[in-house]
């Protein structure tokens, strides 16, 4: 009896072990991922010291030593599989070996064997991917206590002489699978309790980091401003519980919250060393508040004691910071640390892709400008000259080709938008015809087929006119005889399609090599829409070309199904 | 009156171009064609002095016509154009004038004096006129452009000229003596232009006469005069 009491005072003593063990980083490794080396190096260590722990505590028994060496060895296997433990298990196995006694052989050969079956049970638990199970006091006491029951068996059959080995086993046996059993159930509880803790914590903290990045992103998204900046910072503050949050750009605090903003105030330039350095280094900066003090430039009652420095930057090029900041009487927390280097490295995607979302904007704009200004001054010209001819012969009909002129030029000018319904496309186009009917007279006819319900389809600005204007250039004004233009809308498939066709055929080149014009519509339409969509030249040389753009449909459009053509 | 010819392929631009030159009262308006071949064909009927020509016309443009008229028929030329100037500017010191649409009778009141002085001293048109790019040949109701190049060879007869491409024969209102001096095709007989890339053997004959054997097979006949220019032409 007494030397289950014995046993039991070591447990305690393990039990203790394993507390501090869960409170050191050594911790950190037994996440129940898969282990690296450097980990599994760690482990190594640790389990050996903790195995050879367990024979220097055991008692001497008739020439033996009764111990809880096992545990060690079984739990590296458990949880690092068979190589770590069989490793384990041979270095207390030399160990015991060295030690001397009858056993001594058959108890290092035996503390490898333990080692072994929990690395098996630990391979085993892996191929039916339930490795979870390794955390599992009980797993950890059956396999513990089957590696024991073997270890006597090994006592038995190895140690000479027989009779000696057959009392001494008599004795230790129970104790022993018991103790090393309950010990490793111990052990392997309270790590998986402290695992518990922590997982909790990293939720909790996932948790806070996607309530701060989807509630600050948005605002981001509308540009790096101080209005953006002062929302931000009341939801960071909010949010982590840190002292203080401030935000600058590259000269000046743009926004603070917290403690101390009494004296930083929004618009003050850029002051402490450490915000400068981040700016200047690119690098993040962090005063813990023991090692190193954050002491506030501009006053020396402000009671921020530590401090986290993150520079934003965009495409390499810092353009402000982030900072945490911590009273004195306050530990800087690890979490919040990492939280705000993360915080800083979303936000910095974030900007890129709202400076990238610009550049596409003033993209899209210099293009209109550009289509804006192709409209030919051939065109402006020859419309004067020709409406210029006809006030001659017939005054009204001349006044109504200037307003023509007017509105045609006025939505040129002033039209905006990227994006307009398929009907002003087509009232601007119209102004460009009837100048053009006039001045080809009978030469040039012009059909039209719209299909009504796609006259508020939202078509890219101005994507008609260069097409109707090659038709005319490349077109009828080639043509000696006739010359016929169709402007046509309508459904197929799950498609707008928007053609314009003329008879003349001269227009036989590829896309690429077309006018910027055309260039630039089916460009728009690939942006706005996918590589599937945009526009195609058909031709039949001196018969016609016919020019596509094809537009996904709106559902609201597609409702009828009767696509005409 | 300078007895003259209005060219443009718009009708409202012809008929106020033809209205602003009548009330000068320095013209004689021949008449008004509405493209090239029109023209052409009107300048080897009326023999006008003086051309107002637009740029942009469909088929052949006004610089595309100046390479079709023999040198004998060359008149004075004023290009009229919306927007060309620029296109303009090699041919400036050659041409006589150019107007600007819309036209202003004043501004064209001054190219008036300036013919006026220019017809008085006699000057002949001296135009810089171009290599010709195409032959524009009738076929079925439509002009063809046919490239220099993919001429085999061409002969006159009473009915015409007729241009052999691989394609067939063409009929073409062209001289031999301008498509002699604006292409590369070389004359061969007084009827007879031949591309030199599609000849294949020269066969001299007796008294100084000789045969040219095209690619395709072809006889052409070379005269004395001619083959003297072809031998020079092959470094013979």
């Amino acid at each position: 009896m007494p030397l289950i009491f014995e046993l039991l005072q070591q447990m305690a003593m393990i039990v203790v072990i394993a507390y501090l063990f869960s409170k050191s980083p050594a911790m950190n490794y037994l996440t129940g991922e898969r282990l690296h080396n450097r980990e599994k190096l760690v482990l190594y260590i640790v389990f050996s010291l903790f195995s050879i722990f367990g024979t220097y505590t055991g008692l001497p028994i008739q020439g033996a030593i009764a111990n809880t060496r096992a545990i060690g060895a079984v739990l590296a296997g458990l949880i690092g599989g068979p190589v770590l433990g069989v490793s384990v298990g041979v270095t207390a196995g030399l160990h015991r070996f060295s030690l001397g006694g009858f056993t001594a052989f058959s108890c290092g050969v035996s503390t490898t064997v333990e080692g072994l079956l929990g690395g098996l049970l630990h391979l085993y638990l892996r191929r039916q991917n339930k490795l979870e199970l390794v955390f599992q006091p009980v797993v950890a006491f059956t396999i513990t206590f089957f590696a024991e029951v073997s270890q006597m068996f090994i006592i038995l059959l190895l140690s000479r002489p027989l009779s000696d080995a057959i009392a001494l086993v008599r004795v230790i046996a129970l104790p022993m699978i018991f103790a090393n059993s309950v010990g490793a159930a111990l052990f392997i509880s309270m790590v998986r309790d402290q695992k518990r803790v922590r997982d909790k914590i990293g939720a909790l903290f996932s948790a806070k980091a996607f309530t701060v990045a989807d509630r600050t992103l948005g605002i981001l998204s509308r540009g790096f401003s101080s209005e953006s900046a002062r929302e931000m910072v009341e939801i960071i503050r909010q949010e982590t519980g840190v002292g203080a949050v401030a935000i600058t750009d590259r000269e000046k605090i743009l926004a603070f919250s917290g403690i101390g903003a009494d004296h930083h105030r929004p618009g003050n330039p850029v002051a402490s060393k450490w915000s400068q350095q981040a700016l200047r280094e690119n690098q993040v900066v962090f005063v813990n508040g023991y090692d190193e003090h954050f002491q506030c430039p501009l006053s020396s009652s402000c009671s921020l004691g530590s401090a986290l420095v993150v520079p934003l930057q965009v495409d390499q090029e810092v353009v402000g910071t982030i900072s945490l900041y911590e009273p004195k009487t306050k530990l800087f927390l690890n979490i919040n640390r990492s939280f705000g280097e993360g915080l800083a490295t979303l936000y910095s995607h974030q900007l890129l892709r709202t400076c990238y979302e610009e550049q596409k904007t003033l993209l899209v704009q210099s293009e209109l400008k550009l289509i804006q200004a192709q409209v030919n001054p051939h065109f402006l010209f020859n419309a004067l000259n020709t409406i210029r001819a006809i006030v001659r012969k017939d005054a009204d009909r001349g006044r109504e080709l200037l307003l023509e002129l007017s509105n045609f030029f006025r939505t040129n000018l002033k039209r905006k938008s990227d994006m307009v319904p398929l009907e002003e496309e087509l009232a601007h186009i119209g102004a460009y015809l009837e100048i053009e009917k006039a001045r080809f007279g009978e030469r040039l006819t012009v059909e039209l087929e719209i299909d009504p319900r796609l006259k508020s389809l939202q078509v890219p600005s101005f994507s008609l006119q260069p097409l109707i204007e090659n038709a005319i250039k490349h077109g009828v004004a080639t043509l000696l005889d006739q010359g016929r233009i169709w402007v046509r809308a309508y459904r197929r498939g799950g498609l707008a399609l928007i053609e314009v066709e003329d008879n003349a055929g001269c227009y036989c080149k590829p896309l690429e090599s077309q006018g910027l014009g055309m260039q630039l519509v089916d460009k728009r339409v690939k942006n706005r829409y996918g590589n599937d969509y945009g526009l195609t030249v058909d031709c039949l040389p001196q018969e016609k070309t016919l020019v596509v753009v094809s537009i996904p449909l709106p559902k609201e459009l597609s409702s009828d199904s009767d696509s005409d053509h | 009156m300078i007895r003259t010819l209005i060219i443009d392929d718009e009708q409202p631009a012809r008929e106020e171009l033809a209205l602003l030159v009548a009330e000068t009262g320095a013209f004689e308006v021949l008449g008004c064609c509405s493209n090239a071949l029109e023209a052409l064909r009107l300048i080897k009927q009326e023999r006008p002095e003086l051309l107002f020509l637009d740029i942009e016309m469909p088929v052949l443009n006004g610089f595309e016509l100046l390479a079709m008229i023999e040198d004998e028929l060359m008149p004075h030329v004023v290009f009229v154009t919306a927007y060309d100037e620029h296109a303009l500017k090699a041919f400036e010191e050659k041409t006589l004038d150019y107007l600007l649409k819309p036209v202003s009778s004043d501004r064209l009141q001054k190219t008036v004096s300036k013919l006026k002085e220019t017809i008085r001293r006699g000057l002949p048109p001296r135009h810089q006129v171009a290599k010709l790019k195409y032959i524009p040949c009738q076929f079925a109701g439509r002009v063809k452009l046919i490239p220099p190049d993919a001429v085999q060879y061409i002969f006159s007869d009473l009915t015409g000229l007729h241009v052999v491409t691989a394609e067939g024969q063409f009929f073409t209102e062209l001289t031999l003596k301008v498509l002699e001096e604006r292409t590369p095709l070389l004359r061969c007989q007084r009827q007879y232009l031949v591309n030199p890339d599609s000849i294949d053997e020269i066969r001299l004959l007796e008294n100084g006469l000789a045969e040219i054997i095209t690619r395709q097979g072809q006889l052409l006949p070379v005269s004395r005069r001619y083959l003297r220019e072809l031998k020079l032409h092959f470094e013979l």
